[in-house]
């Protein structure tokens, strides 16, 4: 597009004036404090202005699709969950959802409210990091403590449910791997009760703090066309206008229900990339505390014997509950062949699994679209122009989780 | 007809009409096969006509498939129009080694996704500006997506001899047998029910589990 600027291409200029700068490539990482994990960048500088920036990505590449197309439909969670494992229950919601609509699979409501709420809840820890960590990359290093007070909070929730605080796990095609535990329901209301307060502090701290404001302030503008560009979704295109939300405009797991805004802002600038994801924050609380009102008791798994184990005490007295039982843990289900893509809302844009069955039990291609790795795209026009550091505010803002980026 | 229904079906036409599309959907959603050297002018119109988000392009497979005949690969590309809601599929069909026309000149948002099937599973997009490996090592040798490469318990090679057998590394760290989880790598179970070797070396003495 023309409003680009121009990639800086040549080394060896010639020097201009009296006082001579010659652009200089610098390596920025694979391991830098300001690059949220092993991202690499390779910076060409005048002076402290960035006159390009490329990417340099897959120091953390593992292969996820690969090693998902040799496991069983049911299996593959296991592997979801590791690639963003700022938002892992975005991947796992993501996953199931589409594995479920090859089967045609009916998960249950209180299956589906308890999915949406501990999605929300974990997009809430996630904006928490990001925020905390962008904030420390622009030096505040005490709101960090702070967000991290928070999430944690969020983290004994979800090791209460799941049993740990990272790589959760805990969604099944078909429902979800086991009912919430005796006193979630009270530990979920005291955090939605508290956390409006604490969110408004961090926002007195520094939605309108002058100091904050003129760091952010004007600072890496992506356009609403640059960000269409470069693909740009999620929290930071909806800062440069783009109003899109997968859960608004193609709701799943009953966002439908749900009332919901999307905040949308114009500016694109680093401080409304960052505003965005703290309104965010309140929505997600929004949409948590209505899913909780409604947890009605009920079944958490698709009554479907060929999708879903049956229950312990079957097995016991039903030989056909043990034959369903042993097919399932030897070999799962067999999908009907077909492609499905269904995208869903992540903390970081659209996430969609691409899912490719030929009739066996196990995915014939997985295909993930990652918020993260195409919002990458959009450090370098975002940073072309400004200095150095502000573009270190832009990766901060832009909050790519690099495991997120290389699968 | 709502909107994204209107401007699918528009599409539809006129991909089918004038650049010889064929219609194939998947589970409702609207996919088109085009011929690969129309694939530029597709998305080209596709954007003037209202899908201003390229969400991914992607590569399947098809070696492996179960009954499949026809060309080796196919890349899909997707398309998203954020006013109307509509999503719409290009599908290009490609012979290992045959190029595809890049749509990354017209549009940005494909470098990395043409960077990353170029790399994943060495199909070459013409015209790309920066066709370079993206996510594996300089010096891995072949494209990891292809249903060929080899997995896990089969050695990885990379350049200059150097390898990785993962039974004798495992072997190592443990100091007992090899192979000890007997799983066979490329070893398919269902449609082609095709049963990989029998889980070896669990009773082996002190090295199985108890």
């Amino acid at each position: 597009m023309s409003d680009l600027p121009p990639r800086a291409t040549v080394l060896s200029e010639e020097s201009r004036g009296d006082f001579s700068t010659k652009l200089m490539r610098i390596n920025v990482g694979p391991v830098h404090p300001a690059t949220h994990g092993v991202l690499r960048l390779v910076v060409d500088l005048d002076g402290e202005t960035v006159m390009g920036v490329q990417p340099r990505i897959g120091y953390l590449h593992t292969g996820f699709e690969k090693t998902m197309e040799n496991r069983t439909w049911q299996q593959v969670i296991t592997y979801t969950n590791r690639m963003d494992y700022a938002h892992a229950l975005g991947h796992d919601l993501a996953y199931v959802l589409a594995a479920e609509k090859l089967l045609d699979a009916r998960v249950p409501e209180r299956a589906q409210r308890i999915r949406v709420l501990l999605t929300e809840l974990n997009r809430i820890a996630s904006h928490l990091l990001g925020l905390g960590t962008s904030l420390l990359d622009m030096g505040a290093l005490t709101p960090f403590f702070y967000t991290m007070r928070e999430r944690d909070k969020i983290l004994d929730i979800l090791e209460m449910v799941s049993g740990v605080r990272m790589n959760y796990g805990y969604f099944r095609v078909g429902g979800l791997s086991r009912d919430v535990p005796e006193g979630f329901e009270a530990m979920v209301q005291a955090f939605i009760n508290e956390f409006p307060e604490r969110l408004e502090e961090y926002l007195a701290m520094f939605a309108d703090n002058p100091i904050w404001v003129n760091r952010t302030k004007g600072v890496g503008v992506v356009s609403r066309e640059t960000a269409l560009e470069v693909g740009l979704t999620g929290p930071s295109a909806r800062a440069s206008g783009i109003n899109y939300d997968v859960r608004k405009a193609r709701p799943y797991s009953g966002y439908e229900d749900y009332d919901f805004e999307v905040p949308v802002a114009e500016e694109g600038d680093a401080r409304q990339r960052f505003v965005v994801r703290a309104k965010e924050m309140e929505q997600s609380l929004r949409i948590a505390q209505q899913a909780l009102v409604r947890l009605e008791p009920g079944p958490i798994r698709d009554p479907d014997r060929r999708i879903s184990l049956p229950e312990r005490h079957e097995l016991e007295t039903s030989m056909e509950a043990v034959i369903f039982h042993f097919k399932l843990v030897t070999e799962g289900f067999h999908p009907p062949k077909g492609e499905v893509y269904l995208p869903t809302e992540s903390a970081r844009g659209e996430l969609g699994y691409y899912l490719v069955s030929d009739g066996g039990s196990m995915p014939y291609r997985v295909k993930v679209r990652t918020p993260s790795l195409v919002n990458v795209q959009a450090i370098e026009p975002a940073s072309i122009g400004g200095t150095f550091a502000d573009m270190v505010v832009n990766i901060a803002t832009m909050d790519p989780v690099m495991g997120d980026v290389d699968k | 007809m709502n909107p994204a229904e209107r401007l699918i079906a528009d599409a539809v036409t006129m991909l089918t009409e004038d650049l010889a599309g064929e219609r194939s959907d998947q589970f409702g959603e609207p996919h088109v096969m085009l011929p690969a050297s129309n694939i530029q002018e597709a998305v080209r119109r596709l954007r003037a006509a209202g899908f201003d988000l390229l969400a991914d392009v992607m590569a399947i497979d098809w070696s492996d498939y179960p009954g499949h005949s026809g060309p080796r690969f196919t890349v899909v590309y997707n398309l998203y129009s954020i006013e109307t809601v509509a999503r719409l599929f290009l599908r290009v069909n490609v012979e290992d080694g045959q190029a595809v026309p890049s749509i990354t000149p017209q549009w940005r948002a494909a470098g990395f996704m043409e960077r990353e099937v170029y790399d994943l599973f060495g199909i070459e997009f013409e015209g790309h500006p920066d066709l370079r490996k993206l996510v594996t090592p300089e010096d891995l040798e072949g494209h990891p997506l292809r249903k060929d490469f080899p997995i896990g318990e089969t050695p990885t090679l990379f350049n200059e001899g150097r390898f990785l057998d993962p039974a004798s590394f495992r072997a190592g760290m443990l100091g007992t047998d090899a192979g000890r989880t007997g799983w066979v790598g490329g070893a398919r179970k269902g449609v082609k029910s095709e049963q990989g070797r029998e889980p070896a070396a669990l009773e082996s003495g002190e090295g199985g589990e108890a």
